[in-house]
């Protein structure tokens, strides 16, 4: 059987209205030849890169999303630091408030007590000057009293032996 | 210009004797050599759309491409109703695409693939077999037998035509409109064609003789009736088709 028996080109024309047994077949063929085309060409790309867009539309909302709830963390976390902050600055006010209250109640207290240390020596000191020049009154009278009491007397008395008499007497006068 | 009209079928190219009987030679025809043209049209169309795909920024080309993808997508999502059906995208587009090119071919002056009904056949083959195998799928073998015989016994007969017909009615839906757009076309082709050469046919002399070959009239007219016969025609059958296959499918998949 050569290839002339096999193959025939003809030149006929198929019925109108009829279906072809053969032609069906290669029909359904190519229609599933087409089907996988389209998929592969057509279909897996496409798809492919509306996924990808997608993902990556997906991939941006859920990092604003991150973002966002970082942020609020973070706002959260200053607010809290800000009013510790806050409450710290008003305890290191309060605190050196009571301190400077407390010096300063020191400091007063430190020149009451001067002025209080100043006055009674102030005082002793007067004190000790009255008793200074009333023992030199006294030395003075009892110098003056000798003296009279020699011009008086017109006689030696003897300064030692009267002295004592007259600091005596002097004491008893005074004080 | 012949005083005879007639429509004939497609072309023998060559025949391949099988040596099987019964089935016959596998004939090359005109109905095959079209629809691998119509193949290449479309594979190339395809490849050249989904070029250099980008995330960003994307071409004209490209989000021709996505809208063509999404229309499918939305086709068979909207009529079907759920996504359950994704699977059958790519085939219902396989399946819209072949016929709406295949049946505007015949714009170029090849014969479609589509006004052979061997190719619609086929077509109503395949979905038939989805339709039948969706039936079983859903209900299990017993059940789609016993669908027969709802709501009476008395109806099986019935059924198993409205069955029948089912793949019948649209294969011969499709083939018929497209064949009449194939005569339609060439009767206007004709009748333009004996015009001319009667008006021209006037002018004496061989001038006169020479140009009556001419179907000046046919520049036009066929033209503005090819937006019906073959624009319209050929997008409407295309569609109802696969409108069919989607919503024979999508109701086979309902329990019943």
């Amino acid at each position: 059987m050569g290839i002339k028996a096999l193959l025939a080109v003809t030149a006929e024309n198929q019925a109108l209205v009829t279906v072809n047994f053969w032609t069906l077949i290669l029909q359904i063929c190519n229609l599933f030849i087409q089907v996988f085309l389209i998929k592969k060409f057509l279909f897996k790309p496409i798809n492919n890169i509306l996924e990808k867009r997608q993902n990556l539309a997906d991939k941006a909302i859920k990092e604003a999303r991150e973002a966002k709830e970082e942020a609020d963390s973070l706002k959260d976390q200053y607010e809290s630091s800000l009013t510790k902050a806050h409450s710290e600055a008003a305890q290191i006010v309060s605190d050196a408030q009571k301190e400077a209250q407390t010096k300063a109640d020191a400091l007063v207290q430190d020149a009451q007590k001067e002025a209080a240390d100043i006055k009674a020596r102030a005082a002793a000191d007067i004190e000790q000057e009255k008793k200074k020049a009333i023992n030199e009154a006294k030395d003075e009278i009892g110098g003056l009293a000798m003296d009279i009491a020699g011009k008086v007397v017109e006689k030696e008395i003897n300064e030692n032996d009267h002295k004592k008499l007259i600091e005596d007497f002097i004491s008893k006068v005074g004080a | 210009m012949s005083k005879e009209f007639s429509v004939v079928g497609p072309k023998v190219y060559a025949t391949i004797r099988t040596g099987i009987p019964v089935l016959g030679d596998l004939k090359i025809t005109e109905t095959l050599v079209v629809t691998w043209i119509v193949m290449l049209i479309i594979t190339g169309l395809c490849i050249f759309l989904t070029r250099d795909l980008k995330m960003e920024n994307i071409s004209k080309r490209q989000a021709f491409a996505e809208m063509l993808v999404e229309m499918g997508n939305n086709f068979v999502r909207n009529n079907t109703g759920s996504t359950k059906f994704d699977k059958l995208i790519p085939f219902v587009s396989a399946l819209f695409v072949t016929s709406v090119v295949s049946n505007l071919i015949s714009l170029t002056g090849l014969r479609s693939p589509t006004a052979d009904l061997s190719t619609e056949a086929a077509w109503a083959l395949v979905v038939f077999t989805m339709i039948t195998a969706t039936k079983i799928k859903t209900n299990g073998f017993g059940g789609y037998l016993k669908g027969f015989t709802t709501p009476i016994a008395v109806m099986t007969p019935f059924n198993i035509l409205s069955e029948l017909a089912t793949p019948v009615s649209m294969a011969c839906r499709h083939f018929g409109n497209i064949l009449s757009g194939v005569v339609i076309d060439g009767l206007i082709y004709w009748a333009l064609g004996l015009a001319s050469a009667a008006l021209l046919g006037l002018i004496p002399g061989a001038v006169g003789d020479f140009l009556s070959k001419i179907p000046i009239l046919g520049v036009g007219l066929p033209a503005i009736t090819g937006v019906y016969f073959d624009w319209f025609s050929g997008c409407m059958q295309a569609f109802i088709f696969c409108m069919l296959t989607v919503m024979y499918i999508a109701n086979a998949a309902e329990e019943g």
